[in-house]
């Protein structure tokens, strides 16, 4: 039984740290360069900030970035829009309010607005940093939320490393690295291929839930010193991925089978040479480019005819210049500038035209330490964009340290997110259903000047004159925190968080054409407000054993919606009695797709003298009510939750219940290098084919690893 | 809790009515809520096309109904005041302005207004509001604009856009001031055939069921 549950073999990444994990070297290497752009130790920081280390992510035998993001206090892993794929969502933000970089450069290509996160694997992944709470001071736009920073691996010594994993869904991850130290250059390579069969929730319908795909990571890392004081390093990815589709698409109860390819590719490169005037300054450059794109095409199995064809191009360079002046112990002081080039061109906008814009910045921050005791941060940066116009993003924190067990920390910002190309120049016409249009805001007037001449207008129900620029969406955030011992040993980290939401880009309804169908365009509508609390307490047993326990409370509700309903101007109509009655403000439960309740237990075991390893995980979700979800590929429709005519999410509603995953793992490591582990994923085989599509069964996995290295003394 | 009252009783109703109108006696008649099941509102008779999402088969023409009578109007009938309101797909028109092409006397004045309330809470008429079809709220920047007005959530409906559902949106009376100068609410409970709990994409949309309290003597009171 076990073997044929875990027929599977997996690798975890390089085993390459030489940690010693005891605590204290623990603490002392907990550093982190999201938080300010420059080198802090997490506790010591202001705000909220998560580190989740290699050596946690190896003994979990994660695979995909939203593996290891999945399980951590406060981010919610949630299906995408279109029912493939998922996103993360932090403090009540959907997906497309998180910023999310790769050694301090932005991921672009957001398929329907969040990020594919299934996208990144971890096999070069040194540590994962997440900073909760509106960073757009340092990082300009979509830092709302909050920032994931991927820091990957550098050159140490001269080592390599091989690993494969296998599990179920014929799940393979095969990685290999190496890196190379000679004289003042390093070296660091890595590839990673990765495939799998997907999955199929719903055997009754013809098609697989995920179709199966297979990717390849190839990423490099460069560092050279060009002087004493001068560093260069050269950071470059490239992947590749392919999915193989075959499904019925239903349209009105008419079922096509189709076949066909995805393909998505992106890579960057980035460039960063550091120069250190003296010991007070130090000044970096840096260049990134990066390119994304997809092409789907579909045929019918029938005649092999093309069904559908969809393609996407977006381009991202960025050049920046930033220096960091120490006036003395107690003043540091961070200022930076840079330029943005975008571009994106797709079918989806009717044509192959590409839309570009440009962004201009600039920020500083300053670090003062008035005392030892306190730590004030101030900062801000103006954003200048050609499309949305300038965005000033302000943030102010500080830390106070009442004594060596209690500290607090406060931050105060202002985070935005600028109009995405989809919502400039979006024309899309729906197929299904009664059909409806939508119009990017850039080319609605165009439209309907075309579509009145044609006397396809029946009626407006908005001035279309109204439709203006899009204006960026902006949160202030207050995040009151703190850390406190509060028993020997017993951690308690607690984050308040509120963040106020205006200038939310919404469909507008414009006009109605002679068939009766809406045509939609966006404004900056809606209002939001996301608060509530986040608590992680953290308890080590011992130096081998610890415990931790996550927990956040959420309320996240439509502000335009809570005063409707405080005006009674909100009912719902019960469907068994078809009744109406006033809701009462306590009923409105809040936005979709977010659960009041999350939470995570964690147990884990590592004794580095035996080299065993074992971890328990199990998270929590609780019910949430599910809107604006299309259904899943297989074509099922996704009721939404609302049952009682107010659409808005109200206790009378229907919710996904909550659920538990438990996650297990253990692994065991020889001196030689060689490093055993097996695991399971979703162990109890919680599964949801239609409100939950992006939660795969029960998964097992072994893997093996093999560590070689060869210590060469260097200057490094 | 009201229950759906079945189209059998509208014969009752109507006796009522017409007895409390013929005596002239103001002892009042307690008025009962009247449920209108499955109004056909020119469903596409062949679906919606797959490419387009354009209806097949479709008609183009309204379904009228009176509430003085409780009874569909013949679509012959549409030069007449004999009907006070018509449906087609979402789109709901009163007997006025640019919807009632009746000439002289035939030309109907229906008006009406679109209140967020519960149904039973209107004991009253209002005294003012009433709009007819062309003269809607000035907010609308093209003339052709009607009383109750089109659109997902700026009248008697929300359209889901990802599910394709449309719902009437749960507190929204429609109170009518008819060319006979009586008064009417009405409240829109479902836009699919017999009224499923949830309805989906492929139920069979464009059948109104609604409920509705007609007051004969021309009084605003709905009691």
């Amino acid at each position: 039984m076990v073997i044929a549950l875990g027929a599977s073999f997996c690798t975890a990444f390089s085993q390459a740290s030489n940690d010693i994990d005891s605590l204290k070297v623990q603490q002392l290497e907990e550093i982190v360069i999201t938080a300010t752009r420059n080198e802090r130790t997490v506790g010591a920081l202001p705000m909220p900030v998560t580190l989740i280390k290699k050596d946690l992510v190896k003994t979990m035998g994660s695979v995909r970035l939203n593996d290891i993001l999945t399980e951590q206090t406060g981010l919610v892993v949630v299906p995408q829009v279109n029912g493939q794929g998922s996103g993360i969502q932090i403090q009540g933000f959907n997906p497309d309010y998180t910023l999310i970089l790769i050694d301090g450069e932005p991921i672009i290509g957001r398929y329907t607005g969040s990020l594919e996160l299934s996208r990144l694997t971890v096999g070069n992944i040194k540590q994962v940093e997440i900073v909760k709470g509106p960073s757009s001071s340092l990082y300009g736009s979509d830092a709302l939320a909050g920032v994931i920073n991927i820091i990957t691996e550098r050159p140490k010594n001269n080592q390599g490393n091989l690993s494969l994993r296998y599990g179920t869904n014929n799940a393979l991850d095969l990685n290999g690295s190496g890196s190379l130290i000679h004289k003042n250059l390093g070296v660091y390579l890595f590839a990673n291929r990765y495939s799998t069969d997907g999955y199929d929730l719903s055997p009754q319908n013809y098609g697989k839930t995920v179709s199966p795909f297979r990717n390849v990571t190839l990423g490099s890392r460069i560092t050279y010193k060009l002087g004493t004081k001068t560093d260069l390093i050269i950071g470059g990815r490239h992947f590749d991925e392919k999915q193989d589709y075959s499904f019925d698409v239903l349209t009105n109860a008419n079922s096509v089978r189709t076949y066909g390819d995805g393909y998505v590719k992106d890579w960057n490169l980035n460039p960063v040479i550091t120069h250190r005037f003296s010991s007070q300054l130090k000044a970096t450059g840096r260049f990134y480019t990066t390119q994304y794109s997809t092409n789907t095409l579909l045929r019918r199995a029938k005649d092999d005819s093309i069904t559908y064809t969809d393609n996407f191009h977006q381009s991202f360079t960025r050049y920046e210049a930033n220096a960091e002046y120490f006036f003395n112990e107690r003043n540091i002081l961070t200022v930076g500038a840079g330029h943005i080039e975008e571009g994106v061109s797709t079918s989806r906008y009717n044509d192959q035209v590409e839309r570009r814009q440009q962004t201009d910045y600039a920020f500083f921050q300053h670090e003062w330490i008035p005392i030892q005791k306190l730590t004030v941060i101030a900062g801000g940066r103006y954003d200048h964009n050609s499309i949305y116009g300038g965005q000033f993003s302000p943030k102010l924190s500080a830390r106070f340290e009442l004594n060596k067990r209690i500290s607090f920390r406060g931050s105060f910002g202002v985070g935005f997110k600028s109009p995405d190309f989809r919502q400039l120049y979006f024309n899309f016409n729906n197929q299904a259903g009664g059909g409806y249009s939508v119009l990017g805001t850039e080319i609605i007037r165009e439209k309907l000047t075309g579509l009145q001449a044609q006397g396809l207008i029946q009626s407006y129900l908005f001035d279309p004159a109204l439709i203006g620029k899009l204006k960026a969406e902006s949160s202030f955030a207050i995040n009151i925190g703190g850390r406190a011992e509060v028993l020997p040993k017993l951690m308690l980290d607690f984050n308040f968080f509120r963040n106020t939401i205006d200038n939310l880009i919404e469909t507008q309804l414009v006009a109605i054409n002679t068939s009766g169908q809406s045509i939609y365009s966006y404004r900056n509508i809606q209002r939001a407000l996301m608060q509530g609390v986040e608590t992680d307490l953290s308890y080590p047993l011992n130096d081998k054993l610890s415990l931790s326990l996550g927990y956040q409370l959420l309320y996240a509700k439509d502000r335009d919606v809570i005063d409707q309903v405080n005006n009674g101007e909100v009912f719902w109509r019960d469907p068994n009695t078809l009744v109406t009655k006033q809701l009462k403000p306590s009923e409105y439960f809040g936005l979709y797709n977010r659960s009041r309740h999350t939470g995570n237990f964690k147990i884990f075991y590592r004794d580095k003298e035996k080299g065993l390893e074992a971890s328990l995980r199990v998270i929590y979700r609780g019910k949430f009510g599910l809107g604006g979800i299309s259904g899943n590929i297989q074509g099922e429709s996704v009721p939404s939750s609302d049952r009682n005519n107010n659409s808005i999410l109200d206790s009378y509603d229907n919710f996904v219940s909550g659920y538990f995953l438990v996650n297990l793992s253990m692994a065991h490591t020889l001196g030689n290098g060689l490093r055993f582990q097996i695991g399971i994923d979703n162990l109890f085989n919680y599964t949801d084919p239609v409100q939950v599509p992006n939660l795969p069964g029960q998964l097992s996995y072994v893997s093996i690893s093999y560590l070689f290295s060869k210590q060469i003394k260097t200057n490094n | 809790m009201i229950r759906s009252v079945s189209a059998s009783l509208v014969a009752f109703v109507l006796i009522l009515s017409f007895a409390s109108c013929s005596n002239n006696d103001p002892a009042p008649v307690p008025l009962t809520a009247v449920t209108f099941k499955n109004l056909v509102a020119d469903p596409p008779s062949g679906g919606y096309n797959p490419t387009n999402g354009q209806p097949i088969g479709v008609t183009n023409k309204f379904t009228f109904f009176s509430f003085s009578t409780g009874a569909l109007v013949a679509n012959a009938d549409s030069l007449t005041t004999k009907w006070d309101i018509g449906f087609r797909g979402t789109t709901i028109i009163v007997n006025s302005g640019s919807s009632a092409n009746g000439i002289g006397n035939a030309k109907g004045n229906t008006k009406v207004q679109v209140l967020k309330d519960i149904f039973d809470n209107i004991t009253t008429a209002p005294d003012a509001g009433y709009l007819s079809d062309n003269q809607a709220d000035n907010k609308k920047p093209v003339a052709t604009s009607y009383a109750i007005p089109l659109g997902s959530g700026s009248g008697w409906y929300n359209y889901d856009r990802t599910t394709n559902v449309v719902s009437p949106i749960a507190g929204r009376v429609l109170v009518f001031q008819m060319t006979n100068g009586n008064y009417a609410k009405m409240e829109i409970i479902s836009y699919y055939q017999d009224s499923p709990i949830a309805p989906i994409a492929t139920t069979k949309d464009r059948y109104y069921t609604f409920r509705y309290i007609y007051q004969p003597n021309g009084s605003k009171s709905f009691k």
